[in-house]
C-alpha cells in the first residue's frame, strides 16, 4: 500500500476494480446476468442504462448493501469479499445513492461523523469532523455550512454533504447513482467541476445518469446495460448520443417530434394572485397569476425552491392557499379537498413521487388503480372487480414498459425509474381536463423520456391543459407552447416559446424580470 | 412480515396463560351435576388483603362449611379491564356454574347486559344495591360506615397529635360509606380532632397512597386508615413511620403488625349462603343484601399483638353494641 | 387553612414527595427514550417494570439483600427488553403489538410468581433514606433534594448521562440516525440491528430498576399489578417531553409536583372534589409539556420496521 499515491482526501488511490461475471437474482427478475465491470483510478466511468436495467443493483453490490450470487469483485488485482458498506467503506468505496441517504434533523457535521470513530474517543469530535469538511470542501470546491441542519438545505446542498460524506470517508472510488436528477443545471454545471478536480486528483468515479448529454461531457467510457446483461463498454470520444441510446434501449429513438399548432382555447385552468406558505411557514407562492388554455402547454421553468411544488400541491387541493382564486372551466377550484380536484378532471403528477404519489407496500397494480377506485369499471358495490384491475393495469404496465416481474409486486421493490413510471402511467392515462406535471421525467430513463413527452403532446391536441414544471429547460423548450418562469415565489414573467431563448429564461430564473414584458398580471 | 404474527400471537397466548394459571385457583367445577358451583371475578388480586380477598375467603369459608363434594368454586381475579371481566363472565355463564359473581361495582353494566342472556343462570354483583329489576340477578352491599364508624371512635382514642389521615382510592360507593363513618365515629368521640381525607382516584395506585401517607403524616397524623387494595402502599408508610392503621374489608395485620390497631372485615359468606339456598329452592334473584355488624356480615378484628388499653376497647365494643342495638346513629348512608 | 400551604416544612415535604413521586417514572422514561430515538416503540415497560419490581422485591424478601435485588431487576429487565429486541428487530414483528404481548407476558407472569412463590401482600424493609453527608444539611434544599434513598438519586443521575450520551457521544449519533433514517444509518456502516438491540434492552434494564425502585425503595410491598399502568404514563411522558431527556425530566416533575400538591390540596382540607384534583396532573402535564415542547417531531423510523431489501 505504501507505494501507492495518496488521495487529497488521505486514502491511497484505487488503481482498478474489477467485477467479472455478476449475478444478482431477486424473485423474478434476473438483475445482473454475468455483467463484465472495471474502472480505474483517474476515470469518469458512466453507466448507462433503461430503468430498471440493473444499475443500481450492481453498484449496491459493491458497496456491499446486496451480495452477488456470482461473479467476483477484483480489487487491484486482488478477490475481495464485501459483505457489508463497513467493509466498502474500509476499501475506499463511497457511495451516492438514487435517494439521498441523509438525516435530516441532523446537521451537515454530525451526518459526516456518523458511524466514523471519534478521536475522543466515546464522545463525538465534531469540531474536528467541522475543520475537516472546511478543508474538503475548500479543495474540492463544495460549499456548505457544516453546522446546518439537512432540513434546511436544498437539493443541491444535499448532494455536496453526500460528496463531502464520501470524501470524507477517504472514498478512492466513489460511486454515483443519478446524482444529476435532481440539480438545477446550474448546480449541475457546479458538480461536474467538483467530479472533474476529484478525476484528475486520482479518484476513480462510476456516474450513472439517464441524460446523454452528461455523459457526453464529461466521462471517460461509458459501459450499458439492458436487461441486466453488459451490451458493451466504450470509450465516450468514440460514441455520440445516439448511438448510445441505440445500445439502451436496442432502436434507434425520434428525437425529433412533429409539433402541431393548435389554436388555444378558452381559458380552462386560470389561477388569480393565489399566495400560500410552506412547510415552514413562510410564503412560499406569492400573488401568483396565469392562465393555460385547453390544448397549451404552459411550461413553468425555475430553479428549485422557487415554489414549485407548493403551487402544485395548491392546485391539487393538497396545501391551503391564503388568499387568491383557482379555476377551471368557470368552477372555482380554491378550497376543494383532493377528491373534489380529482372528480373535476384534474390529474396531478407530483414531484416526490416515491412520498406523494405511490403507497410503496402496495403493489403495482393497486398503485395504477389507486385514483379511480370508485369509477365502475374498477368496482361495484364495494367489490373490486378484479378482472378488470388486473386487465387494465397489465395494459399500462405494456404501453409504459414498467419493469416488473408482474402486476402484483410491492412497489418498492422496483427500480427508481420503474416505481416512477406507475405513477406517470396512472395519471397521463386518465384523460384529464388539466394536467399538473412535476418533473414529470425525472429520473427517467430516455425511452420512457420520449414516451411521456408523445403522451403529454398527445394530450394537448385531445384539449388538456397542461402546466408542465420543469427544471429541465429543455424539456420546457421541447413542450411548451408559452413558458413561465417562477422565483422566489412569483412569476417573473410568461413569454411566448417562440420569442423566448434559453437566455432571457435563464435571466428570470435568476430573478431578473424580462426587458420588455413586464411581470404578468 | 406477515409470518411473524404468529409469533405475537403465541406470546401474547403465553402472557395469557400465565395470567389464567394465576388466578384459576384450585378446586375446578367437577362433571356431575352434584356440588353448588360458583365462579368469581373480581378486579384485584385474590390475596390484595383488601376487597378481593374478601369474596376469596368467604368462597373459601362456605367450601369449608359445605365441603368440597358440595360446593366448588372457580375465581378470576386480577380483571380490572372490564371488558376482560365481561368476557369471563359471560364464559362463565355459558359453563353452566349454578352462580356467577361479579364483584365489582364497575361490573353493573356489562351485567346488566349479559344476565337476560343466560335466564338459568343466578348472577349476583357488588357492591351495590340494585338488581336491575332483572329476576335472575343478586346484588349486595357492605354497610361499611358501621365498621368505619368503630374505627373512628378507636382511632380518637388513640390520637394524641390532633390529626388523624384518610387515604380514600375514588370518592364513590363502598370507599365512601366507609370513610364517612370512620370520620363520623372521630367527630362523635372528639370534635377537635382535624380528620384529613383524600383520595387519591384509583383503587391501584399503591405509589399515589404511599405519597398520601407521607403528607398525612406531614401534616401531623398519628393515626390513619384507607380503604381498597392500594393502601398497602399508605400501610408501609405507616409501618416505617410508626404511625397507628385501621384497616377495613380484611384483615391487615399481617402486613404491619406493629401498628395495625383495629380492622373491619368483610364476610360474604351470610350473604352467599342466603343466595345458595334461594337458588337451590328455584328463585335465581331479585334480592339485594347488605352486610352488617348485626347480621355479621361485618366483623371487627382487633389485633392481638397490639397492646389496646382495656378502656379504648370498651369504648370500641359499645359502639359495636350501639350499631347492633340501634342506639348509635352514624348519620351516613341511612344509618 | 391556606395559609398551612405555605408554611415552610409543608412545601418542603410538599417538594420532596414530588422528587420521590418522579423516580420510577423517570427510569422507566428515560429508557424509553432510548429505545424509541432509535425507532422502537416498546410498549411493555409496564410488564418489565412488573417483572422488575416482583423480582427486587422477591430477593429482599428472601435474603434482605437490596443490592442483589436491584441487580436481579436490572437483569430480567434486560432479559426481557432482549425478547422484545428479537420479536420487533430481529423477527420485525409489529412494534406496538410486541409491546402489549411484553405487557401482558410481564402482568401475568409477575403475579404467578408472585402467587406460587409468596402469595400474600408483605412488606420488605427496602432501601433506607441515605442522606447525601454535607449536601443534606444545607437549610431546604437539603431536605427537598439530598435525603433521599440512593434510587431515587439514581434517577436524577440517570438524565444528565442520558442527555450527554444521546447528544455528545458517537453512540447517540447513531441512536439517533437509525431512529430518523435507518437506511442512511445503514449505508454508513451501522448496523441498524445492534443499535436497536442495544437501546431497546437497556430500556428493559432501566424499567426493571424502576420496578425495583418501586417495590424495594419506595413502597417496600409488592402485589398484582403494582404499577398500575405506570409504565404507559412513562411512554406518555416520552411522547409529550419530545423525546429529549431534559424535557421528560421537565415532564415527569411536573406530574409528580401537582399530583403531590393535589394530595397535599385535599389533606389540608381545600374545597376541591377529588375527581377534579385527581386529574389536574394529567391535564397539567401535557398542557404545559405541548406548549413548550413546540414541534417536535417524532423520531421518522419511530415503530417502523427496518429491512434490507434483498
Ligand atoms: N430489493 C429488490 N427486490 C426485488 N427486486 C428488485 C430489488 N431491487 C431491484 N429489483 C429489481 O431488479 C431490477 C433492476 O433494478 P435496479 O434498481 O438495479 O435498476 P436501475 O438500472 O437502477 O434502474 P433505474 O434507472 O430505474 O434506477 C428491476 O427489475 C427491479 O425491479
Ligand atoms: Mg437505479
Amino acid at each position: 500500500m505504501t507505494d501507492k499515491q495518496i488521495l487529497p482526501s488521505g486514502h491511497p488511490r484505487i488503481d482498478s476494480l474489477e467485477m467479472r461475471g455478476i449475478v444478482k437474482r431477486f424473485p423474478g427478475v434476473l438483475a445482473n446476468d454475468h455483467v463484465n465491470f472495471d474502472v480505474r483510478a483517474g476515470e469518469v466511468h458512466a453507466l448507462l442504462g433503461e430503468n430498471g436495467a440493473g444499475k443500481s443493483t450492481l453498484m449496491k453490490q459493491l458497496y456491499g448493501l446486496y451480495h452477488p450470487d456470482e461473479g467476483q469483485i477484483i480489487f487491484d488485482g486482488e478477490p475481495r469479499v464485501i459483505h457489508s458498506p463497513k467493509d466498502a467503506i474500509q476499501l475506499g468505496i463511497g457511495m451516492i445513492h438514487q435517494h439521498f441517504m441523509l438525516v435530516d434533523s441532523l446537521t451537515v457535521a454530525e451526518n459526516v461523523a456518523l458511524g466514523l470513530p471519534s478521536t475522543r474517543g466515546m464522545m463525538t469530535d465534531i469540531d474536528r469532523v467541522t475543520k475537516r469538511i472546511c478543508e474538503l470542501a475548500e479543495v474540492y470546491g463544495l460549499d456548505v455550512e457544516p453546522d446546518a441542519y439537512i432540513w434546511q438545505l436544498s437539493v443541491g446542498q444535499q448532494q455536496k454533504v453526500e460528496i463531502i460524506k464520501a470524501l470524507y470517508r477517504g472514498a478512492a472510488l466513489l460511486i454515483l447513482d443519478e446524482p444529476t436528477a435532481v440539480l438545477t443545471p446550474q448546480e449541475v454545471d457546479d458538480f461536474f467541476v467538483t467530479l472533474t478536480q476529484m478525476a484528475k486528483d486520482g479518484h476513480a468515479l462510476i456516474f450513472i445518469s439517464h441524460k446523454l448529454h452528461e455523459v457526453m461531457a464529461f466521462t471517460h467510457r461509458v459501459t450499458v446495460l439492458r436487461d441486466g446483461k453488459n451490451v458493451g463498454t466504450v470509450n465516450t470520444v468514440d460514441t455520440n448520443k445516439n448511438l448510445l441510446a441505440e445500445m439502451m434501449v436496442g432502436r434507434p429513438l425520434n428525437f425529433i417530434r412533429n409539433y402541431k399548432t393548435i389554436e388555444c382555447g378558452k381559458p380552462r385552468l386560470k389561477v388569480e394572485n393565489l399566495s400560500a406558505l410552506s412547510d415552514r411557514g413562510v410564503p412560499a407562492l406569492k400573488n401568483v397569476s396565469f392562465e393555460v388554455c385547453a390544448g397549451e402547454v404552459l411550461g413553468l421553468a425555475g430553479v428549485s425552491g422557487n415554489g414549485q411544488p407548493e403551487l402544485a400541491q395548491v392546485i391539487a387541493g393538497l396545501r391551503p392557499s391564503t388568499s387568491g382564486k383557482i379555476m377551471i372551466d368557470d368552477e372555482t377550484l380554491t378550497g376543494s379537498t383532493p377528491m373534489q380536484v380529482i372528480e373535476k378532471g384534474v390529474a396531478y403528477i407530483p414531484e416526490k413521487r416515491n412520498v406523494d404519489g405511490l403507497i410503496k407496500e402496495f403493489s403495482v397494480s393497486e398503485n395504477l388503480i389507486l385514483r379511480d377506485l370508485d369509477r365502475e369499471f374498477y368496482s361495484k358495490n364495494a367489490f373490486l372487480n378484479m378482472n378488470n384491475i388486473a386487465k387494465r393495469s397489465a395494459d399500462l404496465v405494456k404501453t409504459f414498459n414498467v419493469k416488473t416481474p408482474s402486476i402484483d409486486t410491492p412497489i418498492k421493490s422496483l427500480s427508481g425509474g420503474n416505481a416512477q413510471k406507475v405513477i406517470l402511467a396512472r395519471e397521463i392515462s386518465r384523460q384529464p381536463r388539466v394536467l399538473i406535471a412535476a418533473q414529470p421525467t425525472r429520473g427517467v430513463d430516455i425511452g420512457a423520456t420520449e414516451y411521456i413527452h408523445e403522451r403529454i403532446i398527445e394530450q394537448r391536441e385531445t384539449g388538456t391543459a397542461t402546466l408542465l414544471i420543469s427544471e429541465d429547460l429543455d424539456e420546457i423548450f421541447a413542450l411548451s407552447d408559452r413558458i413561465a418562469v417562477i422565483f422566489h415565489g412569483e412569476i417573473m414573467g410568461v413569454v411566448d416559446r417562440k420569442d423566448a431563448t434559453l437566455q432571457s429564461i435563464g435571466l428570470m430564473m435568476a430573478g431578473e424580470q424580462p426587458p420588455e414584458t413586464q411581470a404578468a398580471e | 412480515m406477515k409470518r411473524f404474527g404468529k409469533l405475537v400471537i403465541f406470546l401474547v397466548m403465553v402472557a395469557m396463560l400465565s395470567t389464567a394459571c394465576a388466578t384459576a385457583t384450585p378446586a375446578a367445577p367437577a362433571e356431575s351435576a352434584g356440588p353448588f358451583r360458583v365462579a368469581v371475578v373480581t378486579p384485584s388480586a385474590i390475596n390484595d388483603l383488601a376487597f378481593s380477598q374478601s369474596i376469596y375467603d368467604a368462597m373459601v369459608k362456605i367450601q369449608g362449611e359445605m365441603g368440597e363434594a358440595n360446593f366448588q368454586f372457580v375465581l378470576s381475579d386480577g380483571m380490572f379491564v372490564v371488558d376482560d371481566a365481561a368476557a369471563a363472565i359471560r364464559d362463565y355463564a355459558s359453563q353452566g356454574y349454578n352462580l356467577v359473581i361479579a364483584h365489582g361495582s364497575q361490573y353493573g353494566a356489562a351485567l346488566q347486559e349479559i344476565a337476560p342472556d343466560f335466564p338459568n343462570v343466578s348472577f349476583a354483583w357488588g357492591t351495590a344495591g340494585d338488581t336491575f329489576g332483572i329476576p335472575n340477578v343478586f346484588a349486595y352491599e357492605a354497610f361499611s360506615q358501621e365498621g368505619g364508624y368503630v374505627n373512628g371512635v378507636l382511632a380518637a382514642a388513640l390520637n394524641e397529635s390532633g390529626t388523624i389521615g384518610v387515604v380514600g382510592p375514588v370518592e364513590v360507593g363502598d370507599a365512601k360509606l366507609y370513610v364517612d363513618g370512620f370520620v363520623a365515629g372521630v367527630k362523635a368521640t372528639n370534635p377537635d380532632i382535624t380528620v384529613n381525607v383524600n383520595y387519591i382516584g384509583s383503587f391501584g395506585d399503591v405509589a399515589l397512597a404511599s405519597e398520601a401517607a407521607q403528607t398525612h403524616i406531614g401534616a401531623g397524623a398519628d393515626v390513619m386508615t384507607g380503604s381498597a387494595q392500594m393502601v398497602v402502599g399508605a400501610v408501609g408508610v405507616a409501618k416505617e413511620k410508626g404511625v397507628l392503621w385501621f384497616g377495613t374489608q380484611a384483615d391487615q395485620t399481617s402486613l404491619a403488625p406493629e401498628i395495625v390497631v383495629a380492622c373491619q372485615i368483610y364476610d360474604w359468606a351470610v350473604v352467599v349462603r342466603d343466595i345458595i339456598s334461594l337458588i337451590q329452592e328455584g328463585t335465581l334473584g331479585g334480592k339485594a343484601y347488605a352486610v352488617s355488624l348485626q347480621n355479621e356480615g361485618l366483623k371487627m378484628i382487633y389485633n392481638p399483638g397490639f397492646n389496646l388499653p382495656a378502656d379504648v376497647k370498651a369504648l370500641g365494643d359499645a359502639a359495636t353494641k350501639g350499631i347492633i342495638d340501634g342506639t348509635v346513629t352514624i348519620g351516613v348512608g341511612g344509618k | 387553612m391556606l395559609a398551612d400551604l405555605f408554611t415552610g416544612s409543608v412545601l418542603i415535604g410538599l417538594l420532596a414527595s414530588g422528587i420521590r413521586l418522579a423516580t420510577p417514572y423517570l427510569y422507566a422514561a428515560i429508557g424509553e427514550t432510548f429505545g424509541q430515538r432509535s425507532g422502537v416503540l416498546n410498549l411493555g415497560v409496564d410488564g418489565i417494570m412488573l417483572m422488575g419490581a416482583f423480582s427486587a422485591f422477591y430477593v429482599v424478601f428472601k435474603t434482605g439483600d437490596l443490592v442483589g435485588g436491584v441487580l436481579l431487576a436490572m437483569l430480567v429487565g434486560l432479559l426481557m427488553g432482549l425478547a422484545m429486541a428479537f420479536i420487533s428487530v430481529t423477527l420485525n414483528a409489529e412494534q406496538g403489538i410486541s409491546g402489549i404481548g411484553v405487557y401482558l407476558f410481564g402482568l401475568g407472569m409477575s403475579d404467578l410468581l408472585f402467587q406460587k412463590l409468596i402469595n400474600n401482600v408483605q412488606t420488605v424493609s427496602g432501601f433506607p433514606v441515605a442522606p447525601i453527608p454535607f449536601l443534606s444539611e444545607i437549610p431546604v434544599i437539603g431536605q427537598i433534594f439530598f435525603t433521599h434513598n440512593v434510587l431515587v438519586y439514581g434517577a436524577y443521575l440517570l438524565v444528565p448521562i442520558a442527555w450527554f450520551v444521546l447528544n455528545k457521544t458517537t453512540l447517540g449519533l447513531k441512536i439517533k440516525a437509525v431512529g430518523e433514517n435507518p437506511e442512511a444509518a445503514d449505508t454508513l456502516g451501522v448496523s441498524v440491528a445492534k443499535i436497536r438491540y442495544l437501546t431497546v434492552s437497556m430500556g428493559g434494564l432501566l424499567s426493571g430498576v424502576a420496578g425495583a425502585s418501586l417495590s424495594i425503595a419506595l413502597l417496600n410491598v409488592f402485589q398484582f399489578n403494582l404499577t398500575n399502568g405506570l409504565g404507559f404514563i412513562a411512554i406518555a411522558l416520552v411522547y409529550f417531553g419530545g423525546w429529549r431527556p431534559t424535557w421528560v425530566l421537565m415532564g415527569s416533575l411536573i406530574f409528580s409536583f401537582v399530583n403531590a400538591l393535589q394530595i397535599w390540596v385535599q389533606v389540608v382540607g381545600i374545597p376541591i372534589p377529588s375527581d377534579i384534583a385527581v386529574m389536574t396532573p394529567y391535564i397539567l402535564t401535557i398542557v404545559v409539556l405541548v406548549i413548550s415542547a413546540q414541534r417536535v417531531r417524532p423520531p421518522s423510523a419511530l415503530s417502523k420496521t427496518y429491512e434490507r431489501l434483498e
